[in-house]
């Protein structure tokens, strides 16, 4: 009686809070469709370069639609978009749908990769550091931490492929058809997500670890991995997940440099292409995807919450 | 707990060492490279840009331009690493009637497509010039069949049949001119004229230009958008013995940066080397660096209808401003030559190689310039994209600085770039032009023209009457005349143009690559590669 009652209570929250993300969702496309009519560029025009004749820009702009009233187009981007069809590039002719439906798992292999790394790596550092507090290992990790968040990814990215790449050999210095070819990206995109989560673990385990249940938990005789893993560690990470939540929705949305760096063909390096092309129907698409994503992420985020800190209801 | 903590951390160390560690540089490479290790002639090559799709009547990038010289065939090329055209698809160069408007063509009898069966014949090439100027089309270089006789009336849907195409038999047919345009054969030789097959392309409906079947030397094996194109040896091509290459890979890879380092790992066998690396990728010895002329020139261009770029002494200033060998050894080094023209040497017609009308550099004259018009003169150019201002427009702006003008530069992002060129709005930019085809027109023509194609604002009505009466002119020696009238005028009187320079195009191999080069116009040709 009560799991379903809890369960019916969860199913209800998460409708309502798909059904509160249409008007989002209908806003960021809205907003999209102005910046780009606003923005100065005419997608014609850079699609045909240097030989774009009037005659011939007029006669593409008649084929895409482009001389139809606005509202005219916009409605018939959100009337088709609706039913699932984002329309068709205007540079590649392609569906847009296909396009990214066929660019996203590459950006979840990578996102879901380099996530792992920043995890594991960034939730031991921080957890290590906060019980050795002021030892020699926090005081490095929490420099090196310092340096992975303040280190450009290009460099970072550069210095890894000359290494491991084309000194050592060891590794691929681009691509991504196998495991070997992704481990690059994903530690030098996991790496700079690791640092911030380390440094954030680190400063939620100290508070927590100063609370006056975890004095008692210590005076009840409980082994110090008990009290770390079973009662600190899960009270310090509500804000982490936080944190874990924003970037992984930030890693599925692509990583354009890591993405033009290693030569990965994701979400990330097709949305600044359709930018700089003007590519209005990718641009829509991709950015509407990003919009999708971001409300997902922030959901599970705020169930996790539940899960994480029984006080807290979903309403 | 310390030591166990270092304990798991050590073997995770070893375990991921031994991962990695146990391969060689070449297991560095894509699946289907090692697979192709076995291929006697592979070359593996790269594109920064994927060229979306196969159909060369939509784009005019050029790694589109290297696809369609591989995977399709023109009715003229050029030969070998001149400027100089020969038959490609036709059995003899065309037949030109006195008055220049009457071209006979003769195609080569038995080329097939690559489907195999399919034979090229002159409808087909009705069907590729008419596709092009389809108004309900996506061709982008219309300008290559402008000339013909009823194309305009064709591109408005006024007619359904272009009138200047007379079909002889399957293999004969003539093409007429509205008037006569002298360059108009090396139009056929630009890689957007391609022959398609007028059968094929209708079969293939909207999927053709991801399937494309061409007659050139290679054809399309696999294509993975924006990760990698294969092409194979065509067993049909209507050359003996070519190509020599059994497959081309070209992977995507948009940061030259990390090409360099493919390249220098030997998953790639040739790279397009930027500035910064000639040098030490020369020094190396381990490479073939191939440096090619080509026709190109950087300029300065000032927009003659922009108020603050009006008067023709602040343009004259700005060109004996730039100290222009300066300029292109800091940017380019021996890779570089100074302009004096801007119609690129080498082009019939035009100057030769440090002969031409452009101003010299002369601070002190353009110090005189500046002061004539009151002193300190503020002026306005733009750059097209980047995130900051590039080394080549830093330079210019403290090299006009130095003789009393104030140059502004700003970044304009290149979408907005290429719509305010469109309309005439650009003050003044730092830019390049690559030609397409070898002829002054090319030049002179897009940039001068009443048309305004290039934001130059220009409007000296007198050479706009010359530019038109050189494209008809047929005497080539009365037409080089001409052209050198205009460039005199353009740059020398108008100064509506600063020619800075030219540079080569530079492609590094590997040792055992051979036979590859780029020709003037950029194109890389792979038409005689081979590994050894």
């Amino acid at each position: 009686m009560f799991t379903s009652w809890r369960c019916n209570s969860l199913l209800e929250y998460i409708l309502r809070r798909l059904l509160f993300s249409i008007p989002v969702l209908i806003g960021v496309s809205l907003i999209t469709f102005i910046l780009l009519n606003v923005v100065p560029g005419d997608p014609v025009v850079e699609m045909l370069g240097k030989h774009a004749d009037p005659q011939t820009v007029q006669k593409i702009r008649q084929q895409l639609g482009l001389n139809d009233p606005l509202y005219v187009q916009y409605f018939r981007f959100l009337f088709n978009a609706v039913r699932g069809d984002l329309g068709r590039s205007f540079k590649t002719g392609q569906p847009v749908t296909k396009m990214i439906l066929e660019t996203f798992p590459t950006t979840l292999k990578l996102a879901l990769s380099s996530a792992f790394v920043a995890i594991i790596i960034g939730l031991t550092v921080g957890i290590i550091s906060a019980v050795k507090q002021y030892s020699f290992f926090d005081h490095f990790s929490m420099f090196i931490a310092l340096a992975g968040i303040s280190a450009p990814i290009f460099w970072i990215s550069v210095i890894a492929q000359i290494y491991f790449g084309l000194y050592l050999g060891w590794l691929p210095i681009s691509g991504y058809s196998s495991i070997k070819h992704m481990i690059l990206p994903a530690v030098v995109l996991g790496i700079r997500f690791a640092a911030s989560i380390a440094r954030y673990t680190r400063s939620m385990m100290l508070d927590v670890i100063r609370q006056d249940y975890i004095r008692t938990a210590r005076a009840k005789g409980l082994a110090e991995k008990t009290v770390i893993f079973v009662h600190a560690l899960k009270n310090a990470l509500i804000p982490v997940v936080t944190i874990i939540g924003m970037q992984i929705s930030g890693l599925l949305t692509g990583s354009i440099l890591t993405e033009t760096i290693f030569a990965i063909p994701g979400i990330g390096r097709l949305s600044v292409w359709a930018l700089s092309n003007r590519d209005f129907p990718l641009v829509q698409g991709t950015v509407l995807f990003t919009a999708v994503v971001f409300v997902i992420g922030n959901l599970i985020v705020d169930l996790s919450y539940a899960y994480l800190d029984p006080r807290v209801r979903l309403q | 707990m310390q030591k166990k903590i270092f304990a798991i951390i050590l073997i995770a160390a070893l375990a991921i060492s031994l991962f990695v560690g146990c391969g060689t540089k070449n297991q560095g490479q894509q699946p289907s490279q090692q697979q192709t290790q076995n291929i006697a002639q592979v070359l593996n090559d790269y594109f920064t840009e994927d060229p979306n799709g196969f159909d060369v009547q939509e784009s005019t990038t050029l790694s589109m331009y290297t696809m369609a010289r591989l995977l399709y065939s023109t009715l003229v090329r050029y030969k070998g690493e001149t400027l100089e055209l020969e038959p490609e698809l036709l059995a003899k160069m065309p037949e030109v009637s006195e008055d220049g408007k009457v071209y006979t063509f003769e195609l080569k009898r038995g080329i097939k497509f690559h489907d195999g069966q399919t034979e090229l014949k002159s409808d087909d090439v009705k069907f590729t010039i008419e596709r092009m100027l389809d108004p309900n089309g996506k061709g982008a270089s219309t300008w290559l069949f402008e000339p013909i006789l009823g194309a305009k009336a064709f591109m408005e849907g006024k007619s359904n049949s272009l009138e200047g195409f007379k079909k002889i038999d399957d293999y004969k047919f003539q093409i007429i001119l509205e008037k006569p345009y002298a360059p108009f054969i090396q139009n056929f030789a630009v890689p957007s004229a391609s022959i398609y097959s007028e059968k094929l392309v209708k079969a293939g409906g909207d999927n053709w230009k991801f399937n494309p079947m061409g007659t050139g030397p290679l054809k399309l094996k696999k294509y993975e958008p924006n990760t990698e194109i294969v092409l194979e040896k065509n067993p049909n091509y209507f050359e003996p013995g070519l190509p020599k290459l059994d497959e081309i890979h070209f992977r995507i890879i948009p940061d030259d940066t990390t090409a360099v380092m493919e390249f220098e790992n030997g998953t790639l066998d040739v790279a397009t080397i930027p500035i910064t690396e000639y040098q030490r990728i020369k020094d190396s010895g381990k490479y073939n660096v191939l440096e090619s002329v080509a026709l190109n020139t950087y300029y300065f261009l000032m927009n003659v209808s922009d108020p603050k770029w009006s008067d023709v002494r602040i343009r004259k200033a700005m060109a004996m401003a730039i100290d222009k060998k300066k300029l292109v050894e800091t940017l380019y080094g021996p890779r570089g030559t100074v302009a004096k023209a801007f119609v690129t040497p080498g082009i019939p017609g035009a100057y030769e190689l440090g002969q031409g009308p452009a101003y010299d550099y002369n601070p002190e004259e353009a110090k005189k310039l500046v002061k004539e018009l009151g002193g300190n003169v503020k002026v306005e150019a733009w750059q097209r994209g980047g995130d900051r201002l590039t080394d080549a427009n830093i330079a210019i702006q403290a090299m006009a600085k130095e003789v009393g003008i104030d140059l502004d530069i700003k970044i304009v992002e290149k979408a907005a770039f290429g719509d305010a060129r469109s309309k005439g709005k650009i003050p003044a930019n730092y830019g390049n032009w690559w030609a397409d085809i070898p002829d002054p027109d090319n030049y002179l023509y897009t940039f001068f023209a009443k048309t305004n194609q290039m934001s130059s604002g220009y409007n000296n009505k007198k050479v706009q009457e010359m530019l038109e009466q050189a494209r008809t002119e047929t005497d080539t020696v009365k037409r080089n005349e001409l052209y050198r009238k205009i460039e005199d005028t353009i740059v020398k009187e108008d100064v509506a143009v600063i020619p800075l320079f030219h540079i080569k195009s530079l492609l590094a191999t590997q040792k055992n690559v051979k036979g590859i080069f780029i020709h003037p116009t950029g194109v890389t040709v792979y038409i005689n590669a081979y590994k050894e």
